[in-house]
């Protein structure tokens, strides 16, 4: 099993009045909200704990890229990873991932990861996604065209990673007419290349095509079940068996000496996350087009709860989340691990408003009682 | 029967044949098709701007055979209609624009339909709560909601950015030479009349009249007044041409 800490630096810090007053912390939230000097120290704090990850024995760390949101702060997720490049030198840097959805100039993705492959010698891992809705609003990219230019800029910035020699790239979407990438990537033949998914076959069988990893969103386990078994029947169509893992399970988790003291600490934290942080109506997830008519009515049917109406007991009973001491996360991680046959778990450990030193602690605990207990396990079984 | 009327819809209300169409039939022969991607009608993925649009258009009117018809517009289909008049000036009778969009005024923007949750989508485009409720299942089933996505894919791949305008249609207004008439209802909430009185000064001959107690729903709300407003102003075209 490969570990991941991955880190979505959020703004926890909103006003009283959040709930009744604001339909999300994102787009449209007031940055006001947003100190100059707590958010200037959140980001010194949470690369800390990026690089202290490394420390632990994680084999990858993680950032991602979300716009005009207390969500999550890194607008621009290369500039986190150029931050600890040369601050770290085993762990995978991974990048989950660029929003190449929209971009206005995808290849200039490419010239950034290239230039992290460097920097880091060769550690960089890139994920590519479309991008949330509401991000569509914030950068004026039209949402109906966001498979496309996804598609597009994805089959871009893979050519210009891999071409030896100067081409003209002309889609629906971009035209290029001098492609020739300074500096070519470290990795050969390019880095390693991840993709999320909400249950999307378009994109399980984009990702099982190109023999990528495949991770989870936020979800219950069953319908994770349902993904995961997406992919792997795309990947059983191609002929082939995925390599456990290249089946990513991303999901937080909250570790403390006991589970009386996990639960107690932990609570209001998960809590924030899915009621605060991933507060956000149909009108902000899924603009207009940005769902084909069969992703759109899989989800309808899928009849997920929304996040805001779902307790605390909801999200550990479901699988959305991990909470416990060490040796509850450690046999429910194996339960999870035998229902879905990840074999790469991507955590995320800075839940909410939780303090430095509870992450930390919570880091610690994972990486000494779960971490080994999970390693010195037999290779997962699939599905 | 009488002469050839082409209405152009506006984001909502593709597929229907509503009370408003049925008080123009009486006078007009009239022609309500679903734009690409909107109600019943395919996508027609090469349909991918306003330009095309207008294209797609020319090529209807031609296919259905109609020759210099009156073309009404409302809202998104109004600012169609007048892409339209400007693109092919001779090929239209005449033009009324009822709410449309279309122009960028930045002092006076347009609401983001697309940010509205169905609750405020039915307060926004309504002057009378309940009409609004009528229009809006309370418990809209999987269908009622795909069809209502379908709909707003179709408004934004035409109209997400720049937003529900052509920047450069104010400085093409001066082509039109149909006889023109803007209507616009007194509470509009989504396009503010400011853009009518632009319509009104820049396309020559044209004037705005105003429709009391009335949202940018228009037609569904107050689909009689709607119609007569259209009518006379085509009777008084006819009048004085024949």
């Amino acid at each position: 099993m490969k570990f991941v800490f991955f880190h979505l630096m959020p703004y926890p810090y909103l006003p009283d009045d959040f709930d009744t007053r604001y339909p999300s912390p994102s787009l449209t939230f007031p940055n006001r909200y947003f100190d100059r000097e707590t958010g200037n120290r959140l980001y010194h704090r949470y690369l800390d704990e990026l690089e202290h990850a490394e420390r632990l024995g994680f084999d990858g760390i993680a950032v991602n890229e979300h716009h005009q949101t207390a969500y999550g702060l890194m607008p621009s997720p290369n500039i986190m990873a150029a931050a600890l490049a040369r601050r770290t030198s085993r762990a995978q840097i991974m990048v989950l991932g660029n929003a190449i959805g929209i971009r206005g100039n995808p290849l200039r993705v490419a010239e950034e990861i290239a230039m992290l492959d460097h920097l880091s010698n060769g550690r960089i891992v890139s994920g590519f996604v479309r991008g949330i809705g509401w991000e569509y609003f914030a950068h004026s990219i039209n949402p109906t065209r966001s498979r496309d230019r996804f598609n597009e800029a994805h089959d871009l910035i893979i050519k210009a990673w891999t071409s030896d020699e100067m081409f003209q790239w002309i889609s629906p979407n971009y035209e290029y007419r001098y492609v020739n990438l300074w500096p070519r990537p470290l990795q050969q033949p390019h880095p390693p290349i991840y993709i999320p998914g909400a249950g999307s076959t378009e994109t399980m069988r984009f990702v099982a095509q190109r023999r990528y990893t495949y991770m989870s969103v936020y979800a219950p386990t069953r319908v994770v079940r349902r993904w995961f078994d997406g992919y792997r029947d795309s990947a059983a169509e191609l002929g082939y068996e995925p390599d456990p893992e290249k089946i990513g399970l991303s999901i937080p988790i909250f570790v403390a000496d006991t589970d009386a003291q996990a639960h107690r600490e932990g609570r209001d934290q998960l809590m924030w996350l899915f009621h605060k942080g991933l507060k956000q109506g149909p009108e902000l997830m899924n603009p207009p087009g940005y769902m084909s008519p069969s992703s759109m009515r899989g989800v309808l049917a899928a009849g997920m709860t929304p996040f805001p109406q779902l307790s605390y007991e909801d999200l550990l009973s479901g699988g959305y989340a991990v909470v416990g001491g060490p040796a509850s996360v450690t046999a429910r991680l194996r339960e999870l691990r035998d229902e879905l046959g990840f074999g790469q778990l991507i955590g995320l450990f800075a839940i909410g408003g939780l303090s430095h030193e509870r992450t930390v602690r919570s880091m610690e605990l994972f990486s000494t009682e779960v971490m080994s207990a999970l390693r010195s396990d037999q290779p997962a079984t699939t599905g | 029967m009488g002469p050839p009327l082409l209405f152009l819809h506006a984001a909502g209300g593709a597929g229907q044949w509503h009370e408003f169409h049925e008080l123009l039939a009486g006078r007009f022969r009239v022609y309500a098709p679903d734009h690409p991607g909107f109600g019943g009608t395919d996508e027609f993925g090469e349909v991918e701007d306003m330009s095309d649009l207008v294209y797609h258009y020319l090529d209807v009117m031609d296919r259905l055979g109609l020759d210099r018809p009156h073309v009404v517009g409302g809202s998104f289909g109004g600012w169609l209609a007048a892409e339209l008049a400007v693109a092919a000036p001779h090929a239209v009778e005449s033009l009324t624009l009822l709410s449309p969009a279309g122009l960028r005024l930045p002092e006076h923007p347009i609401a983001d339909l697309f940010l509205m949750t169905p609750q405020q989508l039915g307060a926004a485009l309504f002057h009378d709560p309940a009409k609004a409720a009528g229009m809006f299942p309370a418990e809209p089933g999987i269908d009622d909601i795909l069809a209502a996505y379908r709909d707003m894919s179709g408004l934004a791949r035409f109209s997400w950015t720049p937003f529900l305008c052509n920047p450069k249609l104010e400085r093409r207004l001066g082509r039109i030479v149909a006889p023109t008439r803007v209507v616009w209802p007194d509470d509009d909430r989504v396009v503010p009349i400011e853009h009518g009185h632009r319509y009104a000064g820049l396309i020559a001959g044209a004037e705005l009249r105003v429709v009391a107690d009335c949202g940018h729903a228009m037609y569904f709300e107050r689909p009689a007044e709607f119609a007569a407003a259209v009518t006379e102003f085509l009777t008084e075209l006819t009048g004085a041409s024949r």
